[in-house]
C-alpha cells in the first residue's frame, strides 16, 4: 500500500491548480444562487441560543453567502498553494474514504442503489424543491471534486473513456429531478382541483421559427461541444489487438456495461441474446399492454404509479447503476474494487460458485451427481441429465408458469381483470424476466449460486 | 402574464396591421396604374384587418393565444383575398391577359390525356398495317401518318429475318473463333494467337455485336475470377499439428505460457486431475464468451478478464459465469516430442477427457 502511494501521488501541482478553478466556478455559480435566495427564500429567526436576545431576522441567503465565501477561500488556497503538493492539506480525508471503501461490495452497491431508488420515489416532494435540487447538485459536485484528490479515484474517473459516463450521471440525475418536480407540481394541482400546468399555460408556438430556431441552436452548441471534447480529450488508444491477449480488465462500450454485468450472472446465451431481446420486445410492447389512459401529454406520477416505477426500476438501478458499477467499480479480472482502492491485478477474491444441482445432490443428499454410465444410449443420458437437474427445472418452471397465475390472483388482481389473459401474461412474463436479473444477482452474492439449471452438455444454463 | 408576454396571435396581428397600414399608405395613392398583383393584396389585407382588429380588444378574455385564432385570422385573410381578387381582375381586366388566356387554352385545343393516349394508340395501330394497307389507314390516323414515309419498301418484310439470323451466326462464329484464339494463347502463351484473336474480333464484328460480345466475355471472366477469388490458394491458419518440445520442458504442476501467443494453447503438467500425473494442452479460450484468460501463478488459477470466470490448473471451472471447463486439445508423443493437434478437442462435460488422445501420461 505504501509503496505504490509514493509512485502514484494523491496530489500533484496540476491537480491542485485545476481544482482551484473548479472551486472558483462553484463560487460563481453559488453567487448567483445567493442572489436568487435573497429574492425568494425569505428570513429565519436567529437567536444563537440566546446570545442575540430575542433573536434577529436573518435571510436564508446569508447561509449561502457563507458557503460562497468558503468556496472562494478554498479556491484561492488551491490556486496559490499548488507549489507544494506533498503538504497540501485540502484533500479527501481518510476518515471518509475508509467507510466508503469498507462498505463497497456488490451487495452494498445494489442495496444502496435500490434503496436510493425507493427513497427517490417516496420522498419525491422533498428532493424536488429548487433548494434541495441545488443542494444535491452542490453535494455531487463537491464529492467528485474532493474525491479527485485520491489517486485511484482520479485514474478511473479521469479516464477519457469514462468522461461521458460522469456527464451522463449528472444528466440522468437532472432529468429525473426535472420529471419528479413537474409531476409533483401537477399531482398537487390535481389534488387541489386546480388545472394542470400544461392546461394553464397551453400556449402553442409555431414550428417555424420557434422550434426550428431552438433546434438550430442546439445543433450548433452540440457541435461546438463535440469539437472541443474531441480536441481536449484524446482518444484512449491501446496497443494493437491480438487474439492471444485480452486487455485486463476488458470492458464493453460504456452503454453496454449493464449487459456485461448481466453476463457475470447468466449464461452468455441468456444474458447476450434472450434478455436483451426481451428488453427490446418489452419496450415495444409497452403501448399494447398499457391500459392506463391517464398521463397523456402532461407530467404526473400519481396517475401512473405502476408504469413509471416499473420503468424507472428497469432503467435506474438495473441499467444506469449497472453501468456505474461496470465502469468505476470493476477492475482487473472483473473483480470488484472500491472507489478509492488500488486496481491490483493480483487481488484475490474467492468466488467458488455452486449450481443448484450440486447443492442438492452433494450437500443435501450427500452423494455423487447422477451420471449416465459410460456407453449408455441417448435416452439414458437424457434421463440422467434431467434427473440431475430436476430441482432447478422445477424451480424455473414454477417461476415462469406458477407465478403468473399466483400474481393474477393476488397482487395483480385488478390488472388481470382489466387486461385480459393474453395481455396480462405478456406483462407478467416481462416483469418476471426483468426481476430475474436482481434475483440472480442476489442469489449469486448471498449463496454463491452459479446456475439454477446447469446443462453444459446442451448449452442450456439458467 | 398576458400583459408581459404577448401571444403569437397578438404578434402576428400586429405585424399584419403594420403591413396593411404600410400597404395602404404606399399603394392606394395610385390604384389604377400598378399591376394587378400588387393591387390585389390591398383589399385582401384590408379585409381581414377589420375583422381581426375588431375582436382584438375582446380577445384577452377569450384566450387570444390559441392556434385556432391564428388559423381563423389566416382563413379570414384567404376569404377576403379570394373575394377581392375577382374584383380586382374585373376592375383592371386589360392588365391581366395571362389569366383569361390559360383557361381558354385548357378548354380549347389543348389535348386531354385521353386524347393523347388515343392518338398514340392509333398511331401504333396505324403503323403496323401502314406497310400493308396505307390507303385504308390514311383517313383513320391523321396524326401518325407523317411518321410513316420512313418505311416505304414492303419488300424488306420478307428479308427481315435473314439479317438477324446472319448476325447471330456471325456473332457465334466470331465469338467462338476469338475465344478459341484467346484460350489457345492463354494455354500456349502465344502472343500471335492472341493477336489473331484480337484481329478476328475487331475485323468481323459490327459495333453492336462487339459491344454485346465484350459484355458477355467480361461478365463471364468476372464471374470465373470471383469464383476463383472465393477459394484462394493459400492456407491462412497455422498448422493444426505442431511440436512443443520434450516432456522434460514441463515440470510438474506448472502451466506453460510459451505457446499461448502463437497457437493459443497452454501446456499443463499436473497431478491434480483425478490424481493422475498428466500433461495436456488446454485451449486458451474462455468457455463463457471466448476471451483469453490469463494464468495467475500466485493464485494457481486461470482467470478471465472479461467476466471474472476462474478455472483450476486442471482447467475445471470453479468461479464466475463460465459454464464448463476449458477445452483440451489433442496431445501425443511423436518422435520423442510432444505434439499438439488443434484439430481435435476434448470437452470434460461430455466425458471426453478420458480419451487417451487428450493427454500424455507421465510415469
Amino acid at each position: 500500500m505504501e509503496s505504490h502511494l509514493q509512485h502514484n501521488p494523491d496530489l500533484t501541482s496540476a491537480v491542485i491548480y485545476g481544482l482551484g478553478w473548479v472551486y472558483l466556478l462553484l463560487f460563481v455559480l453559488n453567487c448567483a444562487w445567493v442572489r436568487r435566495s435573497y429574492a425568494v427564500d425569505g428570513n429565519f429567526r436567529l437567536s444563537l441560543g440566546g446570545l442575540l436576545g430575542k433573536g434577529q431576522e436573518v435571510p436564508f441567503a446569508a447561509l449561502w453567502a457563507i458557503y460562497c465565501a468558503m468556496l472562494l477561500m478554498v479556491g484561492i488556497a488551491h490556486l496559490t498553494g499548488s507549489g507544494n503538493p506533498q503538504t497540501f492539506p485540502l484533500k479527501m480525508p481518510e476518515i471518509l474514504k475508509e467507510p466508503i471503501n469498507a462498505g463497497s461490495n456488490p451487495v452494498a452497491f445494489f442495496v444502496f442503489s435500490t434503496s436510493l431508488f425507493i427513497a427517490m420515489i417516496v420522498f419525491r416532494k422533498v428532493w424536488t424543491t429548487m433548494t434541495a435540487g441545488w443542494l444535491l447538485l452542490n453535494f455531487a459536485l463537491l464529492f467528485v471534486t474532493l474525491s479527485v484528490t485520491d489517486y485511484d479515484f482520479r485514474q478511473i474517473v479521469g479516464k477519457p473513456d469514462n468522461v461521458p459516463i460522469v456527464a451522463m450521471l449528472y444528466i440522468v440525475g437532472f432529468f429525473t429531478w426535472l420529471y419528479f418536480r413537474k409531476s409533483v407540481e401537477n399531482d398537487k394541482r390535481r389534488a387541489e382541483g386546480r388545472p394542470l400546468v400544461e392546461q394553464e399555460n397551453n400556449e402553442k408556438v409555431l414550428t417555424w421559427p420557434d422550434l426550428v430556431y431552438t433546434e438550430l441552436i442546439c445543433m450548433v452548441v452540440l457541435t461546438a461541444i463535440l469539437i472541443a471534447w474531441g480536441i481536449v480529450l484524446q482518444a484512449p488508444l491501446e496497443e494493437p489487438a491480438s487474439a492471444a491477449k485480452t486487455p485486463n480488465p476488458s470492458k464493453a462500450p460504456w452503454y453496454f456495461l449493464g449487459l456485461q454485468e448481466m453476463l457475470v450472472y447468466f449464461d452468455p446465451w441468456m444474458a447476450g441474446v434472450v434478455l436483451p431481446s426481451v428488453i427490446l420486445v418489452g419496450l415495444m410492447a409497452i403501448p399494447y399492454i398499457d391500459f392506463n389512459k391517464l398521463g397523456n401529454g402532461y407530467y404526473t406520477f400519481n396517475e401512473r404509479k405502476f408504469a413509471i416505477s416499473t420503468f424507472l426500476f428497469g432503467f435506474l438501478p438495473l441499467w444506469v447503476a449497472m453501468i456505474v458499477l461496470g465502469t468505476f467499480l470493476r477492475g482487473p479480472n472483473w473483480n470488484f474494487f472500491s472507489p478509492y482502492e488500488y486496481w491490483d491485478v493480483h487481488k484475490l477474491e474467492l468466488l467458488n460458485n455452486v449450481n443448484v444441482s450440486e447443492w442438492f445432490w452433494l450437500s443435501i443428499m450427500d452423494r455423487q451427481l447422477p451420471v449416465a454410465p459410460a456407453g449408455s444410449d441417448q435416452l439414458t443420458q437424457i434421463g440422467m441429465i434431467l434427473l440431475r437437474e430436476w430441482l432447478g427445472l422445477v424451480l424455473v418452471a414454477a417461476y415462469l408458469f406458477a407465478l403468473p397465475p399466483l400474481m393474477a390472483a393476488t397482487v395483480f388482481r385488478k390488472f388481470f381483470s382489466r387486461m385480459g389473459f393474453l395481455r396480462y401474461m405478456v406483462l407478467a412474463n416481462l416483469m418476471l424476466f426483468m426481476m430475474s436479473l436482481p434475483i440472480k444477482m442476489v442469489l449469486r452474492w448471498a449463496v454463491r449460486l452459479k446456475y439454477i439449471v446447469a446443462i453444459p452438455e446442451w448449452f442450456f444454463n439458467i | 402574464m398576458d400583459e408581459k408576454k404577448p401571444s403569437t396571435a397578438d404578434i402576428l396581428a400586429k405585424i399584419r396591421a403594420q403591413k396593411a397600414a404600410a400597404a395602404a399608405s404606399s399603394e392606394t395613392p395610385a390604384p389604377a396604374a400598378p399591376a394587378p398583383e400588387s393591387a390585389a393584396p390591398v383589399p385582401a389585407a384590408e379585409a381581414p384587418v377589420a375583422p381581426a382588429a375588431a375582436p382584438k380588444p375582446a380577445a384577452p378574455a377569450a384566450k387570444p393565444g390559441s392556434t385556432k385564432d391564428i388559423l381563423a385570422a389566416i382563413r379570414a385573410k384567404g376569404a377576403g383575398g379570394a373575394a377581392a381578387t375577382p374584383a380586382a381582375a374585373e376592375a383592371a381586366p386589360a392588365t391581366t391577359p395571362a389569366k383569361p388566356a390559360s383557361p381558354a387554352a385548357s378548354a380549347g385545343p389543348r389535348p386531354s390525356v385521353q386524347d393523347m393516349l388515343k392518338a398514340v394508340r392509333e398511331g401504333k395501330v396505324g403503323a403496323a398495317p401502314a406497310a400493308a394497307a396505307p390507303a385504308a389507314g390514311a383517313a383513320k390516323s391523321a396524326v401518325a401518318a407523317p411518321a410513316m414515309p420512313a418505311k416505304p419498301a414492303s419488300a424488306t418484310s420478307k428479308k427481315a429475318p435473314s439479317p438477324q439470323r446472319r448476325s447471330l451466326a456471325v456473332l457465334l462464329v466470331v465469338a467462338c473463333t476469338s475465344l478459341g484464339c484467346f484460350i489457345g494463347s492463354a494455354l500456349t502463351g502465344s502472343v500471335l494467337l492472341f493477336l489473331a484473336g484480337m484481329l478476328v474480333w475487331s475485323l468481323l464484328m459490327t459495333p453492336f455485336m462487339a459491344a454485346f460480345a465484350s459484355l458477355a466475355e467480361v461478365g463471364g471472366l468476372w464471374t470465373l475470377h470471383t469464383a476463383r477469388f472465393m477459394m484462394p490458394n493459400v492456407l491462412v491458419e497455422p498448422p493444426s499439428k505442431f511440436k512443443v518440445g520434450p516432456l522434460s520442458d514441463y515440470p510438474l504442476n506448472t502451466v506453460s505460457n510459451k505457446w499461448k501467443d502463437q497457437y493459443g494453447v497452454w501446456i499443463v503438467h499436473t497431478d491434480q486431475y483425478e490424481g493422475q500425473n498428466l500433461i495436456f494442452a488446454l485451449a486458451s479460450v474462455c468457455t463463457h464468451l471466448g476471451c483469453t484468460p490469463s494464468w495467475l501463478d500466485g493464485e494457481q488459477k486461470f482467470k478471465c478478464p472479461c467476466h471474472g470466470s476462474g478455472f483450476y490448473i486442471t482447467g475445471v471451472n470453479f468461479e464466475g459465469p463460465a459454464p464448463r471447463p476449458l477445452e483440451r486439445m489433442g496431445l501425443k508423443i511423436a518422435e520423442g516430442m510432444l505434439e499438439v493437434d488443434k484439430s481435435m478437442k476434448f470437452q470434460e462435460e461430455m466425458g471426453q477427457w478420458t480419451d487417451p488422445a487428450s493427454f500424455v501420461a507421465v510415469s
